[in-house]
Order: structure tokens, then C-alpha cells, then sequence
């Protein structure tokens, strides 16, 4: 398989007043093309930053990002948007949806900043997503009129219509019921077997067992992994790192 | 208390730049204020103190000659109400020439030192040295003649003997009234000079400045004067005031125009205040939620936001109100100029109440508007949905824009414009207000040019004017017949006329070709030669209260001088006079004055007219007595000058609204950081982040242009009606020049790109991280 991702020696540093924090110190890792990875830690631990920087949301301090063949650390502020806009989908907690655009806007909005032409094709694929999705009927509604699963679905949608290379999901259910939020991994699941790479953020074992590989951050390093699917073993591993 | 005084502080501080424009609006709106304020106030004030600083007289009595003599001017100066009075005052009227002009002119005797009443106010040079038989000219001399110190007049003197004599200075006398007066132009000379050139004393006129105990005793003191004496000895008088509203005839016209001033000054500052107050406190309704929720009263939060926008509304109208004052000379300087002196308007109370109470007004009427909607809002609305729910339908500009393949930042920017419905609209409105300026002012430059090229809508239907000295009529005539270039002249009698309640002003007696003249008839229609029909200046029927179609009735010369009815029957324009005038034919007054024949030509030259060709054709010789003057500038110095001031203000305006836009789009950005934060994650670059907001601000420029345009129009028309109807200027329909609004449009559109750029890079620089983790 080949490696999508590659972080090299990742430190993050931050400065609040005279306070100085280390959110990351010194990560390397790599992710194959395909694959589920879920990062586990405990709050502050530094995996979102880890996510962040990964997906050009944010900058390092040292070492550095290559994903596919961009590296993060060369890109000026547009090549980054242009590398999030074609290259990643996110999925955040808070689903992050423009809240004036409707269902389908919101969905095609990346494919529309990207500036292509052919708005026929970004609307068949965009409905398209929304019919994989069960939203279809949702499409003209706007985000505040659907309730918590639907806006994820509806952010995931939004994800992948560029047919982003690396997915990266941020707590994608820490803001939803257990079933909606079994759903939607259901989804993340399904477009990994067709090959869809998924980096995924999580507190949750329950979650985390959905990857193949498990990634445990503390204080900012890579401390530990192991294979996903047993939700209990990865719960384990996790209070024993705290 | 306390608390409500930290929150205070903690917003003014935090929304630092927000505070620090909101301040710069206020200044510049209360520095207009105070301006536009200032100079209504203080219109009088440079007459006034200079009327002061030369002990200037209220009251000029001029006696017929041979009918006073030392006893009655004691009489006089012992009346009462006489504060204090100038000794009897000699005068002369004789011709001078000037360079190939010859000029009736009054030689007034000033005393050796200037005199203690009435004293010269020495524009240029100095005051005489008698021994050396020097003059000092009246401004308005030097203004008909363009006169130089150092240059001479040359008299003859009643032996026939020429006499050349050195101009020593250039003096404004706030006593000599060049509207009303029957006194040519003065020439101030020392007795001496006087005596050498006309010895015979008996000759002489005489007259009396008065300084009155009530300045505004005028009238009564002048019929104490006439009662003194059995027979009628005051030939005419000069009223302070008359000569006041003269000087200030400038400075009213400069008043119209700062009214409309003001009138933009105080609506730009309303708008404002209620755009950034309005716009902030809608920002902040979420705060207002959260500050409910945490047990805030409603009025605790009114009070917090009133005593926010109190603190910034003190320090910029304090700063405003400065630099009003610092500009105030600034407006009065065509008049000022125009009396040689500088004005600097004095610190006043009334002012600076005034000013104060307005902007505070307006500050805090605006506020709580808008905090009461705010106060009033459902805690939980306020914190999870914020001033308004997002707009479900997009605006129709937004959906065209996508319909006709627009990028989508630009379809978002447009969708934004609508998205604060009501803070778009105060941004428009200033936006509008911005370009009913400029039109304004370039309308007015337009009409200018109008004016420029076509006089006689101003009233001055002629090219040149003749005027004739020791030559009859008939002869002057006969030569302007045959003079080269001269398509059709008009002669022209003026004749000093009373209405029934003693109220006097000239009468132009015409006679000639008038038919060849372009005369502009504002109503009615022009009188028909031989009958006794008239035509009145505008100021002249608002004086006297009358109509076209009323009929008036005149004693001619004289007080008790014959009586001759004319009845109105229409209205003409007036260029920088007061249009207190009435045309008539010659021939309806012939009979009833002594010298009936006119003295003043005024001439219609062909377009090639060789005007040296004609100067030395009618005055072939330095004595010649025939005198050619040609028009220069139609326009009044006033009124160009106004057209400065007026881009100037159309100039403030515009950064009025740039400034608005600016806080409207730091507002949006600021309220939008979140999706502005999910725009970019998704891919949303810089630039594109820029264009959306310069696309917000370039629609509201655009329809902004769209609808100031047409209101820039219909406001100058409805401010050159204004004026015509004051002063008697002819009416012309008021045009924008079509390629001054095609460039106007983008113009505009660039102003508000402008304002929001900041903003816009600010938005694009946003930390992404930061800004989703703020909610």
C-alpha cells in the first residue's frame, strides 16, 4: 500500500502571554493510502492539533506534513485552501455548516469555490451523496432545520464531494445521540472499504474499535498503537496510558 | 453600579477599533455640525466687528446742497438719541479718469488723521498724506476699475486744468452702500485737495455720520433730523443696516448653501449613530442573551449601552466640536474676503449646547432604539440564533448572480448584503447620502458652466455697457449706431423712486432695441414698450409684498416727487444683486423727471467684436466722453467658491460613508468569524474571502449610485430653486452630464470596495483553529 500521509518530527508550540505550551512534541507517522486510523488521547493531549495540522487548518512549529505529494510546510495561505479545498474533507464535531446556505449549497460549496464550471455535474454528484446519504428529501432545507445526525450527514456530504484523498473527522460523534452517532461511523465505514483514507479524532473506543489502527497521543507524543475492532482491549489500552 | 461600569469599560476596550471609528464618526459629524452651525450663528459677525472696530456710523445724512448750515448741524448732533457724530463732512462729485475710462466719482473729505467715526478700513497701502494731494479709493472703485496703489486718477479741475492724482490706498468704508446708494463710488481726499481742485466752497455737499445711542433708532432719528427744519434739507440718507445686508449678500448666499450643509451634516450624523449604534448592539445581541441569562436587568443593559456610546459620543463631539471651531473661518471666507478682513467665529455657549445636545440626541435616541429591541429579545433566541434567524431565501441579487454563472464568493457576498437587512440600509443611506453630494456638486458645476455661457439667465443680457459724460444722449446714440460690432444696444435711465410707506429703491427706465436682448422673465412676460407696464426684481416684490399682476405706485426723485403707477406684469433674474429693482419703458416716466435722458448704454456685440477696436472708436481721446466697459466674470466669486466648498463637503460626506462601510464590514466579519472559519476550511481561499466581502459592499455601492443619482438631481433642483427664488436668479433645468455619472457609478462602487477591504483582509487572515473553537 502506499503512504498517503507522512509526518515527520511534528512539534506545535503556543504562546499565550508569557505562558508557553507544547501541544505537539515531535510526532512522526505515517498513513497508507485505504486506511481507518483513529487517534485517541486525553483532552489537550494535542490530537486535534495533530488533526488540524494535518489537514492545513493549522501550522506546525518544526517538523513536517506531506500528504500525497504536498508538503504542508512549503504552502502559502491560498495553496492551503486550495490543498483543503481539493485534497481533504473534514468532518467536525460541531458539523460546521453555513447556516444560510441550504442542504445542498452547503454540499456543493467547496466543488463551486474550486471555481468548476460544470455546475450540472457538481449538482447529479451532489445529490448523488445526499441519496447514499438518506438526505435526499433534506436537500432544500437549511441546517438549523435538521436535527444533530442529519447536519453530520450533511457535513459529510460536504466532505466528500471534491473526492477528497484523506478524510479527517474531528469527535464526528461527540455531539450526537448513540445512534445517530452509530450511523454515521456506519457511513465513515463504508466509504473506507471503498478505499476512502479516514483519519479520524476520538474519545471513544466504541468509535475508535471502527479503525484499523489505533493511534495513542499524551502530552503530545505518540505514545502507543495498536490494530482496531476490539472496543474493550482499546478501552483498556486507554486507561492504562492515562 | 460597579458592574455596569466594567462592562462599560471591558466592551469600549475590546472592540477597540470598532470604538475608535464610531469616536471618528462623531468627530466628523459634529465637526460639520458645528461648522454648518457656526457660520449661521455668526453670519454678521465679520460686518459687525469690523463695523465696530471702526467706529463705524449707524446713520449718514447727505443735505441738499446750500440748505444746511452750522446751526443745524449743531441741532442735529444735540439730539438725544446722537451718541456721537463725525463734524460736517465735504464732498464733491466730479468725474476721474481711469486709464481710458472716465467715472463719476464723490471726492469726500477725510479729516488730516483718520477720522474718530467712521474710520477707513485700509485694505491696501495707507491712509493720506495731505500735503502730498493724494486719494484713497473706495474697494468698490478698485473692484469696478481695478485700481493699484501707486497707480493715479486725473481730475480737471474747475479751471479745466487736469490734476493727476496718486492713489495712496485702497479703503473699505462700512458706510458706503453699493446697492442702494445714490453716491457714485468715493474718492478720499484731504480738504486741502479738495479746495485746490475745487475751490469754490459753496459747491461742496455736505453731510453727517451719527452714532446712534439705539442702533436700531434709525428711522425715528432721521424723521427728528427732517423735523429740524421747515424746508427739506436731507437730500438722502444711509442706513447702517441697508449697507449690513449688502455687505452680507455674499454671506447669505454662502448661507443657503450651508444650510443644505448642515442639513447633510446633521442627517449624515443621525444616520451614523443609528447605523454603528444599531449595528453593534444587533452584533452583540448574542451578549445581550448571555448577559440576561446571567441576571441582568433590561434597563441595566440599556444603561450599559448608553453609557458605552455616552463615553464615545463626549470624546467625539468634544474633538468634532474643536475642529468645527478651528474650521469655521473656513465657510465665511468669500465673505470675509470680500470685506477684507478675517473672521475667526467666537467660542459660544448657544453653539456649543447646541451641538452637544444634537449629537447626544441623536447618540442616545439611536441607542436605546435599538438596545430596547435588543433587551426585548427571548434569552434564548439571543444566545442560540442571535439578532435575526438566517435568511431561509436568498436574495434575489445572490440568486441572479448564481443564475448567470458568477463565482460563488461573489454569490455569497451579494447574499450577504441582505443578511442584516436594516444595517445595510443605514450603510446604503450614507452611501446615497455620499452621492447626492457629489451630484450635487457636480450638478452645480454644470450650471455654473451654464450660467458661464449663457449670462443672461443671471440677468445680464448684455456684452458691454457705455456709459456717456458730458455728451447728450442723442449723440451717444448716434454713435453707438454706427460703432463697429455693436449689433443693437438699450439705453438705460436709473431714477431713485418711493413707495407710498417711504421705502425707496431704483428704477431702470429703458429705451432702445430691448427686443434684441435675451431677457429672462422668471413669471409674466416682459413689459410692452409704451405703456406702463414693469417688470420687478424677485427680492424687490418679497420686499414690498407683491405679485405679478399688482399694480404700484411711485413718487419719482423726490419724496413728494410725481407719482406714476406701473402695474407688474412679470419677473426677472438678478445676478449677485438683491433684485430690489423695477424695469420700466423710459417713455412711461419721460415727462416726469427733470434729466429724463438715459446715461448708461448697454450693448449687444457680434460675436467677432474687436472691443479695442471699439474702445478707441468710442473714446478716440484720453477725455473722450464716451466710456466702454465690457462684462467679465457673470458669476459671483461667492458662488464659485461655494462650488469648492460643496465638493468639499460632497469630499467629507463620501469618507462619512466609507467610514460606514468600513464599521459595517468589520461588524460583519466579526459577527461572520465562524462561517467565515468553515468558508476557509472547505477550501475557501484569501482572495475569495475578499471578494465576497467586496462584493457585500460593491451591490450596496451599487444601488447606492443607483438611487443617489436621481436624488442628487431632484436635491439640486430643489436647492437652485431655493436660491433662485432668494436672490432672483434666472431658473435652468438642473443636468448631471451624462459621462460625469457613467464615471460616477464605478466611482462609487470603488469607494465602498474600498471601505470594506480592511475588513476583508482582516477575515481572510483569520485563524481558522481560533475561530471554529470560539463557539
Amino acid at each position: 500500500m502506499t503512504t498517503l500521509v507522512r509526518v515527520s518530527e511534528l512539534k506545535k508550540k503556543y504562546q499565550t502571554g508569557e505562558v508557553n505550551f507544547e501541544a505537539l512534541r515531535g510526532i512522526s507517522l505515517e498513513i497508507a493510502a485505504g486506511d481507518f486510523v483513529a487517534v485517541m488521547g486525553q483532552s489537550g493531549s494535542g490530537k486535534s492539533t495533530l488533526l488540524h495540522i494535518i489537514g492545513g487548518l493549522d501550522q506546525s512549529s518544526s517538523g513536517w506534513v506531506q500528504v500525497g505529494e504536498h508538503r504542508l510546510d512549503k504552502m502559502n495561505q491560498t495553496d492551503l485552501a486550495v490543498f483543503r479545498r481539493d485534497q481533504v474533507g473534514f468532518v467536525f464535531q460541531f458539523f460546521n455548516l453555513v447556516e444560510n446556505l441550504n442542504v445542498q449549497a452547503n454540499v456543493e460549496l467547496p466543488a463551486l469555490l474550486s471555481g468548476a464550471k460544470n455546475k450540472k455535474e457538481i449538482r447529479r454528484h451532489s445529490t448523488e451523496l445526499l441519496e447514499r446519504l438518506g438526505i435526499a428529501d433534506q436537500a432544500h432545507k437549511h441546517p438549523w432545520e435538521l436535527s444533530g445526525g442529519q447536519q453530520q450527514r450533511v457535513a459529510i456530504a460536504r466532505a466528500f464531494i471534491n473526492s477528497p484523498r484523506l478524510l479527517l473527522a474531528d469527535e464526528p460523534t461527540g455531539n450526537l445521540d448513540s445512534a445517530s452517532g452509530s450511523e454515521v461511523l456506519d457511513i465513515l465505514g463504508e466509504f473506507n472499504r471503498q478505499g476512502q483514507t479516514i483519519l479520524m479524532v476520538t474519545h471513544s473506543a466504541e468509535d475508535a474499535a471502527r479503525a484499523n489502527c489505533i493511534l495513542f497521543i499524551r502530552d503530545g507524543r505518540l505514545v502507543d498503537h495498536m490494530p482496531g475492532g476490539d472496543e474493550k482491549a482499546i478501552a483498556q489500552r486507554l486507561l492504562e496510558l492515562r | 453600579m460597579n458592574a455596569i461600569w466594567e462592562k462599560i469599560k471591558a466592551d469600549l476596550f475590546r472592540h477597540r477599533i470598532v470604538s475608535i471609528l464610531i469616536i471618528g464618526t462623531i468627530t466628523i459629524a459634529a465637526a460639520l455640525l458645528t461648522l454648518a452651525l457656526s457660520t449661521l450663528l455668526n453670519l454678521g459677525g465679520p460686518y459687525d466687528r469690523l463695523f465696530a472696530e471702526v467706529n463705524g456710523a449707524h446713520l449718514w445724512v447727505f443735505f441738499k446742497s446750500g440748505r444746511v448750515n452750522t446751526t443745524d448741524i449743531r441741532q442735529i448732533q444735540t439730539l438725544p438719541e446722537i451718541a456721537d457724530s463725525t463734524p460736517r463732512q465735504y464732498s464733491y462729485r466730479t468725474q476721474v479718469r481711469i486709464d481710458d475710462t472716465r467715472a463719476w466719482v464723490t471726492l469726500r473729505v477725510i479729516p488730516d488723521e483718520q477720522p474718530v467715526i467712521n474710520r477707513l478700513y485700509i485694505v491696501d497701502g495707507r491712509y493720506i498724506f495731505p500735503e502730498y494731494g493724494e486719494v484713497v479709493a473706495e474697494k468698490s472703485l478698485d473692484t469696478a476699475y481695478k485700481l493699484a496703489v501707486g497707480e493715479t486718477v486725473t481730475i480737471t479741475r474747475s479751471d479745466g486744468r487736469d490734476v493727476v492724482l496718486p492713489i495712496a490706498g485702497i479703503a473699505y468704508d462700512v458706510m458706503y452702500d453699493n446697492y442702494r446708494s445714490e453716491q457714485a463710488p468715493y474718492l478720499y481726499v484731504s480738504e486741502s485737495t479738495l479746495r485746490n481742485l475745487f475751490p469754490d466752497k459753496d459747491t461742496w455737499d455736505s453731510s453727517l455720520g451719527l452714532r446712534l445711542s439705539d442702533p436700531q433708532a434709525v428711522d425715528n432719528v432721521l424723521a427728528e433730523i427732517e423735523a429740524l427744519h421747515n424746508t427739506k434739507f436731507v437730500e438722502t440718507h444711509t442706513d447702517w443696516r441697508d449697507v449690513k445686508e449688502s455687505a452680507l449678500f455674499e454671506g447669505q448666499l454662502a448661507s443657503i448653501f450651508l444650510s443644505a450643509f448642515g442639513f447633510f451634516s446633521i442627517l449624515a450624523t443621525v444616520i451614523i449613530i443609528v447605523s454603528v449604534v444599531n449595528s453593534t448592539i444587533l452584533s452583540q445581541i448574542k451578549q445581550i442573551g448571555i448577559l440576561k441569562a446571567l441576571g441582568f436587568t433590561g434597563r441595566q443593559i440599556l444603561l450599559v449601552y448608553v453609557g458605552q456610546y455616552a463615553v464615545l459620543s463626549l470624546i467625539g463631539t468634544t474633538l468634532g466640536f474643536l475642529l468645527g471651531l478651528t474650521l469655521a473661518p473656513v465657510p465665511m471666507q468669500a465673505m470675509t474676503a470680500s470685506l477684507n478682513t478675517t473672521f475667526r467665529p467666537p467660542f459660544s455657549l448657544p453653539l456649543f449646547i447646541s451641538v452637544y445636545l444634537i449629537i447626544a440626541g441623536a447618540v442616545i435616541l439611536s441607542v436605546l432604539s435599538a438596545a430596547t429591541h435588543g433587551t426585548r429579545t427571548n434569552i434564548i433566541k439571543a444566545i442560540t440564533i442571535g439578532a435575526e434567524a438566517p435568511r431561509k431565501k436568498m436574495f434575489w441579487g445572490a440568486r441572479l448572480a448564481n443564475a448567470l454563472g458568477a463565482p460563488v464568493s461573489i454569490v455569497l457576498g451579494l447574499n450577504d448584503t441582505f443578511v442584516k437587512p436594516f444595517r445595510s440600509f443605514l450603510a446604503g443611506l450614507n452611501l446615497v447620502l455620499g452621492v447626492i453630494g457629489i451630484v450635487f456638486g457636480l450638478a452645480l458645476s454644470d450650471t455654473l458652466e451654464t450660467y458661464k455661457e449663457n449670462p443672461a439667465l443671471l440677468g445680464i443680457v448684455y456684452d458691454a455697457i457705455v456709459t456717456r459724460q458730458q455728451v447728450s444722449d442723442h449723440l451717444t446714440e448716434r454713435r453707438l449706431m454706427k460703432a463697429p460690432g455693436v449689433e443693437a444696444f438699450y439705453g438705460e435711465l436709473q431714477v431713485k423712486a418711493w413707495t407710498p410707506d417711504e421705502r425707496t429703491f431704483k428704477v431702470r427706465a429703458m429705451d432702445g432695441e430691448l427686443d434684441q436682448f435675451p431677457f429672462q422673465i422668471l413669471e409674466g412676460r416682459f413689459f410692452q414698450p409704451g405703456t406702463h407696464e414693469a417688470i420687478a426684481g424677485k427680492g424687490l416684490l418679497t420686499w414690498l409684498g407683491l405679485e405679478v399682476g399688482d399694480a404700484i405706485t411711485l413718487r419719482l426723485e423726490e419724496k413728494d416727487g410725481p407719482a406714476a403707477t406701473w402695474v407688474i406684469v412679470g419677473v426677472y433674474p438678478e445676478a449677485a444683486d438683491a433684485g430690489q429693482r423695477l424695469m420700466v419703458d423710459l417713455s412711461s416716466l419721460r415727462r416726469l423727471v427733470k434729466n429724463n435722458d438715459p446715461t448708461t448704454y448697454y450693448l449687444k456685440l457680434s460675436p467677432a467684436a474687436d472691443i479695442p477696436g471699439l474702445r478707441s472708436y468710442l473714446s478716440p481721446r484720453k477725455d473722450s466722453a464716451i466710456s466702454l466697459v465690457t462684462l467679465e466674470e457673470p458669476i459671483p466669486d461667492s458662488v464659485i467658491y461655494l462650488q469648492a466648498a460643496i465638493f468639499a463637503l460632497a469630499g467629507i460626506l463620501i469618507a462619512i460613508a466609507l467610514v460606514n462601510v468600513l464599521i459595517m464590514s468589520l461588524l460583519a466579519a466579526q459577527e461572520k468569524m465562524r462561517t467565515i472559519g468553515i468558508l476557509k476550511t472547505v477550501g475557501m481561499t484569501p482572495a475569495q474571502v475578499v471578494v465576497m466581502f467586496n462584493a457585500t459592499a460593491a451591490s450596496l455601492g451599487t444601488l447606492a449610485v443607483l438611487i443617489g443619482i436621481p436624488m442628487g438631481l431632484f436635491v439640486t433642483r430643489d436647492l437652485l430653486s431655493i436660491l433662485s427664488d432668494s436672490f432672483g436668479f434666472g431658473k435652468i433645468s438642473v443636468s448631471l452630464d451624462l459621462t460625469q455619472a457613467v464615471i460616477l457609478i464605478p466611482f462609487i462602487i470603488l469607494v465602498s470596495i474600498f471601505g470594506s477591504y480592511l475588513p476583508a483582509r482582516w477575515a481572510a487572515n483569520l485563524f481558522i483553529v481560533r475561530v471554529l473553537r470560539k463557539d
